[in-house]
């Protein structure tokens, strides 16, 4: 009797504590948004003209579609650290096939099915080999930015003129298409999270692999298909990237890697396994995509710039967790 | 006293540790009652008693990690004063150890490391090895372990492990050790390493209290036995004049045989037998059928073979031989999603390092085994998701506040009822349980042993592993007890004797 009427006052606490933590995580971070938005307006020229807000979209678009990947990736408790020369070899391929005169359209799924079926291997690593996926697709990150390299000799490969490649870079009442893909993208992957058995799925892989795979999840079949996934949604940009610079470029994307997994911690998914949300993951792209624009605005030295961006990332994260935890403790209270 | 293994006997008298009336209640539990209890330099003295006997809350009060309600401890004549944390290091500092089941030495550095972990011995911070292999060897010599102190733990034999270990322990000097379970995952040859060492040990004047329910080790190794039931101590026995049935009616008590029993039922239908099945040095030729609508209880000690004898037939563990038969059929060798596929559902002991995903809602934790019922072409309907969760909820008697309530935040019993639950989602029809009340409250074992009947009167077959004894007649058709590696008495309902299951656990060959 006693067990139950604790049991009974228990549980709505620490369901709305759930809610509450949760909440506190988005404000935090609409918080540190909004005064990255005053700070901006405030000190950097032109930093709230339509064309500048238009230029944030299309970069956030480039972190953005990897990262929805790598949310699911980090809730499963994997890591990807290959986007970056996934994206630049996947733009060369697709030029080449391009200059083969593949059809345009048959040429893109072809690159998609390439990003896939590559980032499948550090899947296949991962699942079936027990290769940690921090170093499977490190080994990706190497071959895949020496193969782009090796075979452009770091040149670009130009494409010629190709009326759908061009069109993927026309505003549409002034919006890229890139941030369209991008949003869209992001409707899918929210709704595969929450809603379907497969992002169900990841999230109790992330949580407890072992009791997953003893309620009878295939959790080698989902740990490959994550992977195949990263590799797709790379694809995507590499296919966008070819828009945006008119050839396939070996040296591009340098350093995405890192936004992508900045962006996902930002937005609070844990790097343990097991929680996060698309919506966070989202306004973390925001965060790191407006630093990035802001700083360049401010005319801040390129090199110093980095150790800005590295601050702010840092105290973000910081802050967030301290405001989770307030957020928690006040409810437990 | 027995002097004959007591070569000491100088010392002998020298009480080293002692309760005098202590008393300890948690919410709701009288986990230790007016405990009066000492025991003497070089003695070793066996601690016996069911799980909730009290052993662990009298351990705790040795190692002052507990304060008592009344009643005061006594460590080498001087009463232990401090309260929190002080306390155990008050205890620490007056020579008490305690050697866990649960190992604690980093697989990755030598033996002397390991011995010497974080008090390595240095200079100007840099570690002087070959002053602390030299240590190192005497100290592993003291318990008859000849290995280099440079190897590393990572290859060593479990009893090994276990040896080290207890190596550490006595490096403090200590008056009183205290091993629990000690030999509970230990093949028999290797239990033999442990118990020289506890005999060494306690020649050269240390006490040792050694919780352990096999009975030959405790009649080779120890001159006494302290035996505990709810929470009192009821008796000391000297383990040399006792026979083993008298120490299963001290642990059991009279009320032990009164429980109800379950009516015989005739049951014909064989769906899984297992023949000749072989895992050494864990088991082997175990060979046993399960019918349909039965539930088979498996008993055993700590670390019998349990376990690894269900994670085998589920294709968990692989095991050297012997063949496994479903409906009649030879399914080779077992694969986990088969085995679920051919209608096999097992919740595994720990129940929260691998039965729940204790983010994740009831519904997610109940619907994981088949999430196709509630989806179409992958995508999760919620009311059928709701609906097929209520449904799961209603009938196992789940205590929770919403559908979506994450699991972690529910009771051990309920928690337990949903990975229950999840195989009935699945509608498996062969359930292997174990120890399904492990860490559960006196209500909901009661309703877990209600729906396991539940179960099998709709036609499911059941394995039910425990080591609560009292619990097997009311749930089980039949038990069969495991020990030594193989299956030894054979049970069948009304004549599961409690006392007769436990003296079956516990005899040596």
């Amino acid at each position: 009797m006693a067990n139950q009427l604790a049991q009974k006052s228990a549980k709505p606490a620490s369901k709305t504590g759930f809610r509450l933590s949760q909440h506190m995580n988005e404000v935090s971070l609409f918080v540190a948004i909004a005064i990255l938005y005053i700070v901006f307006t405030a000190t950097a020229n032109g930093f709230m003209s339509f064309n500048n807000q238009i230029n944030i979209l299309r970069d956030a678009a480039t972190i953005g579609i990897a990262a929805w990947a790598a949310t699911l990736i980090i809730i499963a408790g994997e890591i990807d650290v290959s986007v970056g020369p996934m994206v630049a070899f996947i733009s060369v391929v697709l030029a080449f096939l391009l200059q083969w005169g593949i059809p345009t359209p048959v040429a893109f799924a072809l690159a998609i099915v390439i990003g896939a079926a590559l980032g499948s291997i550090a899947g296949i690593l991962r699942a079936y080999f027990d290769v940690p996926s921090f170093v499977g697709t490190l080994g990706l990150w190497s071959a895949l930015r020496g193969t782009g390299l090796f075979i452009t000799d770091a040149l670009p490969v130009s494409i010629g003129r190709n009326d759908i490649v061009d069109m993927l870079d026309q505003s549409v009442f002034g919006v890229p298409p890139a941030a369209i893909i991008m949003l869209v993208l992001f409707a899918v992957f929210t709704f595969v999270s929450r809603k379907t058995a497969f992002g169900r799925s990841v999230f109790a892989i992330g949580g407890n692999a072992h009791a997953a795979f003893l309620s009878g999840i295939n959790v080698a079949r989902i740990r490959v298909a994550l992977f195949a996934i990263a590799g797709a949604m790379a694809a995507v940009s590499g296919i966008l990237l070819l828009s945006r610079l008119g050839s396939g470029n070996a040296t591009a994307a340098t350093g995405l890697e890192f936004d992508v997994i900045a962006a996902v911690v930002v937005g609070g998914t844990a790097l343990s396994g097991g929680r996060g949300s698309m919506l966070g993951t989202l306004l973390g792209v925001l965060v790191i995509t407006l630093i990035g624009n802001g700083l360049i605005l401010l005319g801040i030295n390129p090199f110093f710039q980095q150790v800005v961006r590295g601050l702010i990332i840092v105290i973000a994260v910081l802050a967030n967790i301290q405001a989770i935890k307030r957020g928690a403790a006040r409810n437990n209270n | 006293m027995n002097s004959a293994k007591n070569p000491n006997a100088s010392t002998a008298d020298r009480i080293v540790a002692s309760l005098d009336g202590c008393t300890k209640r948690y919410p709701g539990v009288l986990a230790l009652e007016n405990a009066t209890f000492s025991v003497a330099a070089g003695e070793v003295r066996a601690l016996l008693g069911k799980n909730g006997a009290g052993k662990s809350t009298l351990i705790r009060m040795l190692t002052g990690a507990e304060v008592p309600d009344t009643g005061s401890v006594k460590i080498d004549g001087v009463e232990i004063s401090q309260t929190g944390s002080a306390r155990a290091l008050e205890a620490f500092d007056n020579g008490v150890r305690v050697v866990y089941q649960e190992l604690s030495l980093v697989p990755g550095m030598t033996l002397a490391e390991n011995l010497f972990l974080g008090r390595w011995p240095r200079k100007a911070g840099v570690i002087q090895y070959a002053e602390m292999e030299r240590e190192a060897a005497i100290a592993m010599d003291r318990l008859g372990l000849d290995l280099p102190p440079s190897r590393l733990v990572a290859g060593l034999s479990p009893a090994e492990r276990q040896l080290l270990e207890i190596a550490r322990v006595l490096l403090g000097k200590p008056k009183l050790v205290i091993l629990d379970e000690p030999t509970s995952s230990l093949a028999a040859a290797e239990a033999e390493k442990v118990m020289t060492a506890v005999t060494r040990i306690a020649a050269e004047g240390i006490a040792v209290i050694y919780v352990s329910h096999r009975m030959n080790e405790i009649r080779r190794i120890a001159h006494s036995a302290t035996i505990m039931r709810d929470g009192r101590i009821i008796d000391t026995v000297d383990v040399g004049g006792v026979e083993t049935r008298d120490i299963v009616r001290l642990m059991l008590g009279s009320e032990a045989s009164q429980a109800a029993v379950l009516e015989p039922r005739s049951l014909d239908k064989v769906v899984l037998e297992v023949r000749e099945l072989k895992s050494e040095p864990k088991f082997s030729s175990i060979t046993f059928a399960l019918r349909q609508g039965e539930v088979l209880g498996i008993a055993g000690l700590l670390g019998a073979g349990r376990t690894e004898l269900l994670q085998s037939i589920m294709g968990v563990r692989v095991f050297e031989s012997g063949e496994i038969f479903v409906d009649g059929k030879n399914i080779g060798l077992p694969r986990y999603r088969q085995m679920v596929d051919r209608g096999f559902g097992y919740t595994p002991e720990s129940r929260k390092e691998e039965g729940i995903m204790p983010l994740l809602g009831v519904d997610e934790n109940t619907l994981s085994t088949d999430f196709s019922t509630v989806s179409s072409f992958g995508v999760l309907s919620a009311s059928r998701m709701a609906t097929a969760t209520r449904a799961i909820i209603e009938r196992l008697h789940i205590k929770t506040a919403e559908t979506d309530t994450p699991i972690g935040t529910l009771s051990g019993g309920n928690q337990q009822k949903v990975v229950i639950g999840r195989w009935v989602h699945a509608n498996s029809r062969i359930l292997l349980l174990d120890e399904p009340t492990r860490g559960v409250d006196v209500e909901a074992k009661a309703q877990i042993y209600a729906i396991i009947r539940q179960l099998a009167a709709e036609g499911r077959s059941i394995i039910f592993v425990s080591s609560e004894i009292e619990e097997l007649p009311l749930v089980c058709d039949r038990v069969v007890v495991l020990r030594d590696g193989t299956l030894k008495e054979e049970f069948t309902s009304p004549d599961i004797n409690q006392d007769a299951v436990m003296a079956a656990c516990i005899t040596g060959h």
